[in-house]
């Protein structure tokens, strides 16, 4: 096995994380840190963008931003006030299956800030004047990212490679659907879909285990939404045939961004591990990877040329993204689809390998120095249902992916006869 | 935690900071070096930036590849950014590691190479670089901004360069500006983490000991207390979404008038984070002018930003104007509330908040490592440790009175720089 630089005993692990389950369906899951009264809280709960209906699509993230803009006892300024008053943040979105909250506070403002956001997701007041405003700013958001580059690219990806799936529509909507969404929509939604079955919950940082399970048992704990209802199931994705290529231009645009991709592996499963230590060689180790070292230490061509990997539930993809000059763009693709035709016919090197294997173990300690990234591991142990050893088991897991398990997984999900390539800048010449 | 923080400063000029912080095997290695692009003079903007990205391209000892393989194989992270005020590279990696980092930096204080065919590999790349940011309306309204916020003070620039001197710089420009600014005399080591000060001092000796320090020479512009004259800036780009930014002269970070100038942007604009990596902000939504502005539906955000900098610098406030209101409605707002701030008194429970905020933010730092390194440093740059230890205690000594006067001295119309960016097609701010 690689060489630990760290005791695994540092990571969190089952001596250390407090679980519980709650008879209103959620999770709690907590893990003290008492060098300082910092606390990070994250949780994510139904519903997500899939749960919407093509003429309202937008309606999950508009929703997730009405919740803080006003409730039945408290009304925008008052609740902000009592945040605020704290140093105390609160921030909610909504994902393709999700709805996710982030959110700090002192040790002492716990038990309040936690029943402020039991009080935001069960007693939303949706006010008339709050709905008008925000679905201005919602609009306005999408005006500025029509103008983003990176952004478009990213959106032309998602519409070809998802299709009719809803993963192909923005989380965001768009302008037509937004403009739709009346308050009674947002009220419907939230009380149809938003509620605690399924909701996980992590509490990391300076509080005692004791603490952080009394505070959640009075609040979200008890949380009850009789009326919730289980989301739509996802349907399943329809496999990629041929190249197929999408540009959207927007003028007077400096930079050209494109992102070239497939399908990832589902990420609970036996591939995932292989692809991840495959990704990190192919677009991310040092400077990123070897997509870095040809796009960008070789030819110059790119401030940022990298490989990504997705990771979630539903399904996600495998990307290679970069930010070029126009006049580069078709050198770019060429020498990225020669990286991907080298990752997809030769296994990596002994010393590739060795390499990614030392990173991605090295990383752990590091990924979790602060309480969020602690609390962001918590709930992925939960998400992917890994166990409470997962991290602790994580480095030998490592060490057992061969350079024939990368080959394999590179060739199963990497057929470059079949590719999604979009980009968004000037027009194309 | 151990609060306390060590000195040593090595014979050639070296000055090393440690914080020991044991709360994870984990180390932040920080180098500060004191030349930015304030140092940088006409036709050669651009290249402070530029020799930072050349210090990642390999030394006589070490090819590029071997350094940053090095650092990735340990799971550490390492970068570097370039300020007006300053230039600093970092590692945050295992603490048993941390003689790695010690080596890396002190062999590529002197021993760069700059080879030819990589500075012009790399030309490319910063032409990339500031193309991705002139796609964004914000960066091309700033820039236009800023120019015009100072006469001839290098703060007008953007730290990336002008193109045109992007275009013309040379590898004898980059590479003497490296050999005359990369000198033990004019750089800091900052350690923060899970260390060892004795062990730190002797690998510190052993990697740094021998570098020799040789005088440097860099322009030091003389401060502008003042805003050259109030100007209105113009830009017009695509999209359907008009920005205003308008700028302020701010008080250097090493004044009383900073902490005052903290609490009033607080008041306005919401508190800032002290956190470069994470940990967490506060939202403004109770900000005044957040509430007279965008809940007024005059504009869909508002953003302040206050830099800390060795000279007087700027205060920036950004606005996205609501698309069924007006430029001039929103400037009669916002001067409203400035007018309100020079002449209301403050009550003391809103400084007495804003200071809690502080407090909390501070906290929500500390369990970064990698943020206490930066901070060793940053605040070094321009006072020393001691400004980021005593911030709170310094914003709490505030006035409601200083707060006032504050405003009254810097917020003034006729000292202020505004800019908008209109959409192609629509009226002239969008009045």
């Amino acid at each position: 096995m690689t060489e630990l630089l760290f005791s695994t005993k540092t990571l969190p692990g089952p001596n250390d994380i407090t679980r519980e389950e709650f008879s209103n369906g959620s999770v709690l899951l907590t893990r003290p840190n008492m060098s300082s009264p910092a606390v990070a809280i994250k949780g994510y709960l139904p519903p997500g963008s899939a749960a919407e209906k093509p003429e309202k699509y937008g309606l999950a993230n508009f929703m997730s931003s009405m919740l803080t803009a006003g409730t039945w006892r408290h009304a925008f300024r008052e609740l902000h006030d009592e945040i605020e008053s704290m140093g105390a943040s609160l921030s909610i979105g909504a994902g393709g299956l999700a709805t996710s909250f982030s959110a700090n506070c002192l040790r002492e403002d716990l038990p309040r800030l936690l029943a402020l956001i039991r009080e935001v997701f069960s007693e939303p007041s949706f006010p008339i004047r709050q709905v008008r405003r925000i679905k201005t700013q919602l609009l306005t958001f999408l005006a500025i990212q029509a103008q983003d580059t990176a952004a478009m690219a990213d959106q032309a990806f998602d519409r070809a490679i998802y299709g009719s799936h809803p993963y192909a529509i923005p989380e965001l909507g768009f302008p037509h659907t937004l403009q739709r969404i009346s308050r009674e929509d947002l009220e419907d939604f939230q009380q149809r879909y938003l509620g605690p079955k399924g909701m996980v919950v992590a509490i990391c940082g300076g509080v005692l285990p004791a603490e952080a399970l009394a505070a959640f048992s009075q609040t979200l704990g008890v949380w009850v939404n009789a009326y919730q209802q289980p989301q739509p199931e996802l349907p399943p994705v329809q496999a990629l045939h041929g190249i197929i290529r999408e540009h959207v231009t927007l003028e007077e645009k400096s930079q050209t961004d494109l992102v070239l991709g497939t399908f990832a592996p589902k990420t609970t499963g036996p591939d995932y591990l292989p692809a991840q230590l495959g990704n990190e060689i192919l677009g991310q180790f040092g400077m990123m990877g070897r997509i870095g070292e040809s796009v960008r230490e070789k030819a110059g061509l790119a401030y940022y040329a990298q490989s990504e990997l997705g990771s979630g539930i539903g399904p996600t993809t495998w990307q290679v993204i970069a930010g070029v000059n126009p006049r580069n763009l078709d050198k770019a693709v060429a020498l990225i689809r020669e990286e991907l035709a080298r990752f997809t016919s030769e296994p990596v090197s002994e010393e590739e390998l060795a390499d990614v294997r030392s990173a991605l173990i090295g990383q752990l300690p590091l990924s979790m120095e602060s309480n969020a990234g602690v609390a962001g591991a918590l709930l992925n142990l939960e998400r992917y249902q890994h166990g409470l050893n997962y991290y602790r088991e994580l480095p030998a897991r490592i060490s057992s992916v061969t350079r024939e398990d990368i080959l394999r997984t590179a060739q199963t999900y990497w057929q470059l006869e079949n590719l999604v390539i979009a980009s968004a800048g000037v027009a194309l010449s | 935690m151990n609060e306390q923080l060590i000195t040593y400063t090595l014979e050639n000029g070296l000055t090393l900071l440690i914080r020991e912080i044991h709360t994870a095997p984990i180390v932040s290695c920080w180098v500060w070096y004191g030349i930015g692009s304030r140092n940088e003079v006409p036709g050669k903007t651009g290249l402070s930036h530029w020799v930072e990205h050349m210090q990642f391209k390999g030394t006589a000892q070490h090819s590029a590849s071997w350094m940053d393989h090095t650092i990735a194989r340990l799971g550490g992270h390492w970068n570097a950014f370039t300020s007006p005020d300053w230039t600093t590279y970092f590692e945050t990696l295992p603490s048993s590691a941390l003689e790695t980092a010690l080596a890396l930096e002190a062999d590529r204080m002197r021993g760069s190479l700059f080879d030819p065919a990589e500075v012009e590999t790399e030309r490319t790349v910063i032409l990339s670089e500031r193309e991705g940011l002139e796609n964004n309306p914000l960066f091309l309204l700033n820039e236009a901004v800023q120019l015009r916020a100072f006469r001839e003070h290098p703060y007008r620039n953007e730290v990336i360069g002008a193109k045109a001197d992007l275009l013309a710089l040379t590898r004898e420009d980059l590479y003497g500006h490296y050999q005359n600014t990369y000198q033990p005399s004019n750089a800091l080591l900052c350690l923060a983490g899970d260390v060892d000060p004795e062990q730190a001092l002797a690998l510190t000796r052993q990697y740094f000991g021998d570098i020799p320090s040789q005088p440097v020479e860099k322009h030091i512009p003389a401060p502008e207390e003042e805003l050259p004259s109030p100007e209105r800036v113009e830009l017009r780009g695509p999209g359907d979404t008009t920005f205003v930014e308008i700028v302020w002269r701010a008080p250097k970070a090493n004044s009383d008038d900073f902490f005052a100038f903290t609490i009033l942007e607080s008041l306005l604009t919401g508190p800032s984070s002290l956190n470069m990596f994470g940990g967490g902000g506060i939202s403004n939504r109770t900000s005044r002018l957040y509430l007279a502005l965008v809940e007024k539906e005059l504009s869909v955000s508002v953003n302040g930003n206050l830099n800390a900098s060795i000279d007087p610098g700027t205060f920036i406030i950004n606005l996205t104007k609501h698309p069924h209101n007006s430029i001039s409605k929103l400037l009669a707002a916002l001067d409203k509330e400035i007018d309100k701030i020079q002449t209301k008194p403050v009550p003391q429970a809103q400084i007495d908040r804003a200071v809690k905020q502080a407090k909390a933010l501070f906290a929500y730092s500390s369990d970064n490592i990698t943020n206490h390194g930066f901070w060793m440093g940053y605040a070094s740059s321009f006072a020393d440790y001691s400004w980021f230890t005593r911030y709170v205690e310094r914003l709490a000594a505030v006035t409601p009175e200083q707060v006032c006067s504050t405003a009254r001295k810097y917020l003034r119309p006729d000292a202020r720089v505004i800019g908008v960016y209109t959409p192609n097609g629509e009226e002239s701010g969008g009045d």
